[in-house]
């Protein structure tokens, strides 16, 4: 589905990713964890087009498509879902007409007619429920006095609404207690299945106790210098990164 | 010949039929104070960012041209599809034929300035001329001088006037250029109630300047919502001169939305004469263009436990320019008195500007006051949020600006004018 060769991208003068190789696969979650620093959130930033970043090599397709080429809505329109580390705020902008807009924009670009409004709202609900999102939060302002952990939710309820083929998990467990956690890995276990796939980045290991990964690859100094299953995770959570910063000098 | 020459030549016409009319006194009184103060310049620091020399070149006509075109122009605005009282005036003269009152209650007057001199003159004489300032504002001492004719509203006690009442300025320069001074009384007696939306529109390619002045009595316990929707095209200047003069208990809901024209300036000035009046200050300005817009509002707190609260906000385009001079006056009487301004500004090119100056006077001790202002562009994060959910940037962009221009849209009470805001926006793009 995804597929990066040898992806570099730099901010101003600055290289952060030095050579990106990732292969996913329909169905497959992969999570990629470093130190910060490593060019976790550039990846992220790059894959959905935050205009931020310039990319000097490399090529990312998703089922074929070139994904560098196109403008961050089309991304989203061909499948691609970043969930936000910091969600922002958008007061003004209903969450109910945000989420109409964008959901009828996709189905215009893949050639269907927009929603009916009574169907917007049955699927509003039944996505809602899904992922045991709060009602109330749907008829106020776009992430407008959320806490952390509903940003987050109103994340992964997007995710529903949007229902994307890959989805790009940024740091969403940061500034969470357990009990969002589990609520959001929750909502995205549910959204799992054998057509879309999830890249979840995190520094953390608690995370993928509960989005439990196939594929665990460790980021490092802007290249992913290692790759292992959900055991690798474990490891990192054990010993922290310093190992593995010393392989790579080692090697160096 | 110049702008002065056409206003004396102007005024010679008044001159001529005199002895006609009843009304060359309060003219000639109100063109030697003109003519001593002349029009604003530069120097004025009331007008340091406003010039009027542009217009001192143009060569107007204040005889009134008939429009042929008034129909249709009304029948595209969204104006006309309200349910509402309707005065029309084509360049400053009374259009009876498009007119059209709806309001059943006899006791309620709406009618033109000219009309009402004759039919109600008590009240007429009571209020007219008694707010704005002739002595020392050269533009409203010329409007009086010149005036043509306007909106007369009066409403008695305790009623309440059920539907808007529309007072719809086609300035038509389509023949040549046209010089207008537009004169509005509003008198709101006790525990009354109005809403007044003023509008202009105009039609042609020539040169217009229409020079407005309004003055508006509400009395104890009574409220008003008063719309001034500014929507000139092709070259036209406009000044709009605004007293409103609030007694005790009194609500007053003001918003101004300047949308087009070349240069518009506004001054809105309210006064608060009494105990618990409420002062509701609300604009949007739009510019595009090389167009500029200066709004200088002035909130007098002249007496105890008032509350005012004021923001206005500016979408700036193109090489567009605007201004904002915000002043509350907090008197020495005044206690207990809340007052709230903001001016918020984005900026969508490099090359608009924006001069804004949030002024706050105080001379009483124990009030609750601030002021600010704010410059800046759309945010970059929002756009990406909102692009990262596959939303095109332009919709992205319209869904912004219209988020700003909501808590502007919130304090209109007329859905088919919030409706019409929001159109302005996308189109604006």
């Amino acid at each position: 589905m995804l597929s990066i060769k040898n992806l570099k991208a730099k901010i101003g003068d600055k290289e952060i990713l030095k050579g990106i190789n990732l292969e996913v696969k329909a169905g497959e979650i992969h999570a990629i964890m470093g130190p910060n620093g490593a060019g976790k959130s550039t990846l992220s930033a790059v894959l959905a087009g935050r205009p931020d970043y310039e990319i000097t090599e490399g090529t990312v397709t998703l089922d074929g498509k070139n994904l560098l080429e196109m403008s961050p809505e089309d991304r989203a329109r061909e499948g691609v879902f970043l969930a936000f580390q910091y969600p922002v705020e958008i007061p003004g902008v209903s969450t109910t007409n945000f989420l109409k807009t964008a959901v009828n924009e996709k189905r215009k670009y893949l050639g269907l007619e927009p929603m009916e409004a009574t169907d917007f709202l049955k699927m509003m609900r039944e996505k809602m429920e899904q992922v045991e999102m709060d009602k109330s939060l749907t008829s106020r302002s776009l992430n407008e006095g959320f806490s952390g952990g509903e940003k987050k939710r109103n994340e992964v309820f997007q995710m529903a609404m949007l229902q994307p083929k890959l989805s790009i998990l940024d740091e969403t467990d940061s500034g969470l207690d357990i009990d969002a956690l589990r609520l959001v890995s929750n909502g995205v276990n549910k959204l799992r299945s054998k057509d879309n796939a999830f890249v979840v980045i995190t520094h953390y290991q608690r995370l993928l106790d509960y989005i439990v990964p196939d594929f665990v690859h460790v980021l490092y100094k802007g290249r992913i210098v290692k790759s292992g299953d959900k055991e690798l995770a474990k490891e990192l959570e054990a010993k922290g990164y310093d190992w593995i910063k010393q392989e790579v000098e080692a090697a160096n | 010949m110049s702008l002065l020459e056409n206003i004396k030549q102007d005024f010679n016409q008044y001159k001529e039929q005199a002895e006609h009319d009843a009304f060359f006194e309060t003219r000639k009184h109100a063109f030697d104070a003109f003519e001593k103060l002349g029009f604003p310049t530069i120097k004025n620091e009331e007008w340091k960012y406003t010039n009027l020399k542009p217009l001192s070149d143009i060569l107007f006509h204040n005889t009134c041209v008939k429009s042929i075109n008034t129909e249709a122009l009304l029948s595209g605005s969204v104006l006309n599809t309200i349910t509402a009282n309707r005065l029309v005036f084509v360049n400053g003269s009374f259009n009876e034929s498009l007119s059209n009152i709806i309001e059943k209650d006899k006791s309620i007057i709406i009618t033109n300035i000219a009309s009402a001199r004759k039919k109600h003159q008590v009240i007429f004489e009571k209020h007219f001329g008694k707010y704005a300032k002739t002595e020392t504002e050269g533009l409203n001492a010329l409007n009086t001088a010149l005036m043509s004719d306007g909106a007369f509203i009066h409403v008695p006690s305790n009623k309440i006037v059920e539907h808007p009442i529309v007072i719809m300025n086609v300035i038509d320069a389509s023949e040549m250029n046209v010089l207008c001074q537009p004169r509005n009384l509003i008198i709101i007696e006790k525990q009354a109630s109005a809403k007044v939306i003023e509008s202009y529109i105009s039609n042609g390619n020539n040169a217009s300047f229409t020079n407005v002045v309004n003055e508006i009595f509400v009395d104890e316990h009574a409220q008003l919502h008063h719309y001034k929707l500014q929507r000139q095209t092709g070259e036209s200047y406009q000044n709009n001169y605004t007293q409103l003069y609030q007694e005790a208990n009194t609500t007053i809901n003001q918003v101004t939305l300047t949308l087009d024209g070349t240069m518009v300036r506004n001054n809105l000035h309210f006064y608060m004469n009494g105990e618990n009046c409420n002062s509701l200050l609300y604009g949007l300005y739009i510019t595009s263009q090389k167009n500029h817009v200066d709004n200088h509002t002035r909130v007098d707190h002249a007496k105890p436990n008032c509350f005012s609260n004021e923001l206005y906000k500016g979408i700036m385009k193109d090489k567009s320019t605007a201004v904002f001079n915000g002043k509350i006056m907090v008197h020495l009487d005044a206690q207990k008195t809340n007052a709230y301004q903001r001016n918020q500004n984005i900026l969508l090119s490099d090359e608009a500007s924006i001069n804004t100056k949030p002024q706050l006077e105080i001379f009483a001790d124990d009030v609750k006051c601030t002021h600010g202002a704010t410059i800046g562009q759309l945010n970059d994060e929002q756009l990406f949020y909102l692009r990262s959910r596959g939303i095109p940037e332009h919709e992205a962009r319209t869904m912004l600006l219209n988020a700003f221009a909501d808590e502007i849209a919130e304090m209109i009470k007329i859905p088919e004018l919030v409706a019409l805001l929001e159109d302005e926006i996308s189109n604006k793009l």
